[in-house]
């Protein structure tokens, strides 16, 4: 227990300092790039003398340390702000708006707005591990065996190949045949499960290679092993060797790839899939979000973003420390 | 503390599997529609206010078209750019160069049950042309609405200095609210409340649910709800459309209108728009204060090679308005291109070959119109080959349209800007005013006092006939005379529907009329 609290003690104080240091890059990046959001807001028709004094009382105008200031507080207390563009029904809006009816109360909160897309992000997360786990775990797993024989280059064409279609593409391809070709399956959308499936698919694609060599090498690796021929030599069986003991020990390198790469390759496939399938999640939020220069909607993606690859990060050592105490933290 | 690696999976596996469950979907959802609901992927979507005078944006101009009706009806075809039909407004005519009177269909009624009377168009017109309202540029000023009768109005403009006859055009522009509705500006924002042929029935996300409306005035439309999807990308559009999720897909890229073309379940649609692209100089710094600079590079840009580039999404026209705009004209002194003439223009401004002229920069949107990113490299090469030092910034359009306008010290960003002008009635001024007067002159600042003079003189003609002469023969002359803006092309905009869906009407700015249509 006591090891625990102290784990979770450090790595929390030193994720908080990861997190805040993430919010104040994409905080200042987005105050420097081109694209000044009251004229979106407000609309290109407004006089100018509107558009600065709106910027002004919304704050807009104020130095960036002071700004990010006013936001981390207001972060601190659980509110993540209101969105600068989309209305309270939460449709995505833009372009000009009524100067004098604008107050930031008609505008839907933040948090709203992702406590709405994120169930259905989670669903196409799961959903494309899921099927990335399918392909990977059987040919990883029969690669690793087999080192060197033709499982191992199947498994290293398989990632080969997989690696090197790009996500867009074999998303317009799954869409065209699967959907309007061969009407199997809805795809753009969301009215239903049944409307994951084909993007979970091209998340599943861009996956699955990191997994196949990962699980492939640690299983080779772990035959590789002394205490593999040890077991041998004591009259285990190979089946039970590989069932027991070469699959648990692959399994700490497997979940500290998941921790590091797989949690920040799943947000990046997120964002493009999302948007290329209308798929209403974060992903396709904070795309619109950056198309509209809608600022809290993408500080609090990032926030959100930075938090969970911390979070999955710890837990992730939490396990591996757990599984093999001869692990540092 | 006693988990083991077994526990810790299980733990994980059920975490993702429960995932799974999340959300009210089921397996199996058919991919068609319900029978009678027509989707409709849109490229852009609404701003989170109804009022229709709080905003200048087109995509909600079109979802406005499925609840509003107007006074008249404006088809706006090249044939006859200045036909006027009725809709709310049965007759009209000009009682004298200040008075516009208007004889109103009677038994109509609001979607929410209020009957349409006077009241009605006295409260929007007097509300929606004050200038505080963020749509008021639409409009040639405040007008006052006298009533009549309960089906009779005038519109009087006396008191504000211009003639009535500016609102001839409008009247098919400026949605009809309802009276109790003005009066009440935050219901106003929250649902539209129109006598058109839907009405709102909700917003969900991003898409807008409209119904047929039961009492519409001219019979209820046979397609009982309108769902309207907004889907950013056009490849999207393309691929819902062809699966069957999708009806009606607009704003289409003309490689992905030419490959529908060859789709039997398909019709493609190619209308011209009320929208030129233009390329605006920033006339109020140098070396764009000189007309000759402005002239030497519009005789540098050969448009023919620009329209090759823009295939289906552009056609060819010699004028500042787009040909279903009334006014539009051959004008026969538009600027063609002759190197030869650049390089004498150029000399003469003390520029020989170019040299001496500052770096320039052409600031284009990439992602919002068709082909700009590379008929703006084109259009780069063609001056840099006279010699203008030319470079080209391209931005996605949110950063785009933050330089587009001037700022509050009256320059702005760049020296030439590419931006399409879209407006929803023949109406010349809602193109012209905004561009070209100098109280506005919006993105190129120019400050020319015969421009002034061409434009106050037409917009005050007394009769149609006057007015025409004057935009033919002086203003749209003398804007190609002084191109503080050269336009590049008229806008075609390219869409593609089921074959199931008949008798459609694409208005050019925009709106479909959607009240005869059939989904079989």
């Amino acid at each position: 227990m006591a090891f625990a609290f102290e784990f979770f003690l450090r790595r929390l104080s030193q994720g908080v300092v990861i997190v805040v240091l993430v919010a104040f890059v994409i905080f200042t990046l987005l105050r420097v790039v081109p694209g000044d959001p009251i004229r979106i807001i407000l609309g290109p028709m407004t006089p100018a003398s509107v558009l600065e004094e709106t910027a002004r009382a919304l704050g807009l105008r104020d130095p960036i340390l002071v700004q990010f200031g006013r936001f981390m507080g207001e972060v601190a207390t659980g509110d993540l702000g209101r969105s600068f563009i989309r209305g309270l029904q939460g449709g995505s809006a833009g372009g000009s708006q009524d100067v004098a009816g604008y107050s930031p109360e008609s505008r839907a909160s933040v948090a709203g707005l992702i406590a709405t897309a994120l169930p259905y992000s989670l669903q196409l997360a799961g959903l494309g591990v899921a099927f990335a786990l399918l392909v990977a775990f059987p040919i990883g797993i029969a690669a690793g065996l087999r080192a060197g024989r033709w499982p191992d280059r199947l498994g290293l064409y398989a990632s080969s190949f997989f690696v090197s279609l790009p996500n867009i593409w074999v998303a317009v391809v799954l869409i065209f045949l699967l959907s309007a070709k061969a009407g199997l399956l809805p795809a753009i959308g969301y009215q239903g499960f049944a409307y994951t499936i084909i993007p979970a698919m091209v998340l599943a694609i861009e996956l699955s290679p990191v997994m196949i060599r990962a699980i492939s090498v640690a299983v080779a690796a772990n035959l590789g092993e002394a205490y593999y021929d040890a077991g041998i030599v004591r009259g285990l069986s190979r089946r039970t060797m590989v069932a027991r003991h070469v699959l648990r020990n692959a399994a700490v390198p497997l979940l500290n790839l998941f921790g590091a790469q797989m949690i920040g390759m799943l947000l990046g496939g997120l964002f493009v899939v999302e948007y290329i399938f209308s798929y209403p999640g974060i992903g396709m939020l904070t795309i619109s979000a950056v198309f509209q220069r809608d600022f809290p909607v993408i500080q609090a993606v990032a926030i959100l973003a930075s938090g969970v690859l911390v979070a999955i990060n710890m837990l992730v050592d939490f396990a591996s420390t757990m599984i093999d105490r001869r692990l540092k933290f | 503390m006693t988990s083991t690696r077994r526990t810790f999976l299980v733990g994980a596996a059920a975490a993702g599997a429960g995932s799974l469950l999340v959300g009210p979907g089921r397996f199996g959802r058919a991919l068609a529609q319900e029978a009678g609901t027509l989707a409709f992927a849109a490229a852009g979507t609404v701003t989170s206010s109804w009022d229709p005078s709080s905003h200048t944006v087109a995509p909600q101009i079109t979802a406005e078209g499925f609840v509003f009706s107007h006074l008249t009806k404006c088809p706006m075809t090249p044939e006859n750019p200045a036909e006027v039909l009725p809709d709310l407004a049965l007759e009209w005519k000009l009682i004298d160069p200040h008075t516009l009177e208007y004889k109103l269909r009677q038994g109509v009624k609001f979607h929410d049950g209020k009957d349409f009377k006077a009241e009605d168009v006295k409260a929007t017109y007097e509300y929606a042309s004050q200038p505080s309202r963020p749509a008021s540029a639409w409009y040639p000023g405040q007008v006052e609405v006298e009533i009549v009768d309960d089906y009779t109005v005038r519109l009087r403009t006396e008191k504000f200095g211009y003639p009535a006859l500016n609102f001839w055009y409008l009247s098919s522009f400026l949605p009809v609210l309802s009276a109790a509705d003005v009066a009440n500006p935050d219901l106003l924002k929250q649902r539209p409340n129109g006598t058109g042929a839907f009405r709102y029935e909700e917003t969900r996300g991003d898409q807008i649910i409209f119904k047929a409306y039961d009492h519409y005035h001219d019979g209820r439309p046979k397609i009982d709800t309108v769902v309207w999807n907004y889907v950013p990308d056009a490849n999207t559009r393309v691929l819902g459309l062809l699966n069957g999720q999708y009806h009606l897909a607009e704003r289409l890229e003309p490689e992905q209108y030419a490959s529908l073309k060859a789709e039997a379940a398909i019709t493609t649609n190619r209308g011209l728009s009320s929208e030129n692209k233009y390329l605006h100089f920033r006339c109020n710094k140098p070396p764009f204060d000189d007309v000759r600079v402005r002239m030497a590079a519009v005789h540098a840009i050969d448009r023919d090679q620009v329209l090759a580039i823009v295939g289906e999404a552009g056609q060819a026209s010699n004028c500042h308005l787009s040909p279903v705009k009334f006014g539009y004209t051959d004008v026969p002194n538009y600027p063609k291109y002759d190197p030869e003439a650049c390089q004498r223009l150029l000399a003469e401004a003390g520029f020989p070959g170019g040299q001496g002229l500052p770096e320039l920069e052409y600031i284009t949107s990439v992602g919002f119109y068709p082909k700009t990113r590379e008929y703006g490299e084109l259009v780069t090469a063609l001056l840099q080959e006279q010699g203008f030092p030319v470079k080209l910034t391209t931005l996605e359009p949110a950063a785009w349209e933050e330089r587009l306008y001037r700022r509050a010290d009256g320059q702005g960003p760049g020296h030439i800007v590419d931006v399409g002008w879209i407006t929803g009635s023949p109406e010349p001024d809602l193109v012209l005013r905004p561009n070209y007067h100098s109280k506005y002159a919006l993105i190129n600042g120019i400050a020319d006092p015969e421009i002034d003079a061409a434009l106050d003189k037409e917009r005050n003609a007394a009769s149609t006939e006057e007015r025409l002469k004057v935009l033919q023969e002086e203003a749209l002359p003398l804007l190609a005379a002084k191109v503080p803006s050269i336009s590049l092309f008229s806008s075609v905009f390219l869409r593609a529907m089921s074959k199931r869906l008949e008798g459609v009407y694409f208005y050019p700015n925009g709106p479909i009329d959607l009240s005869k249509a059939t989904l079989g």
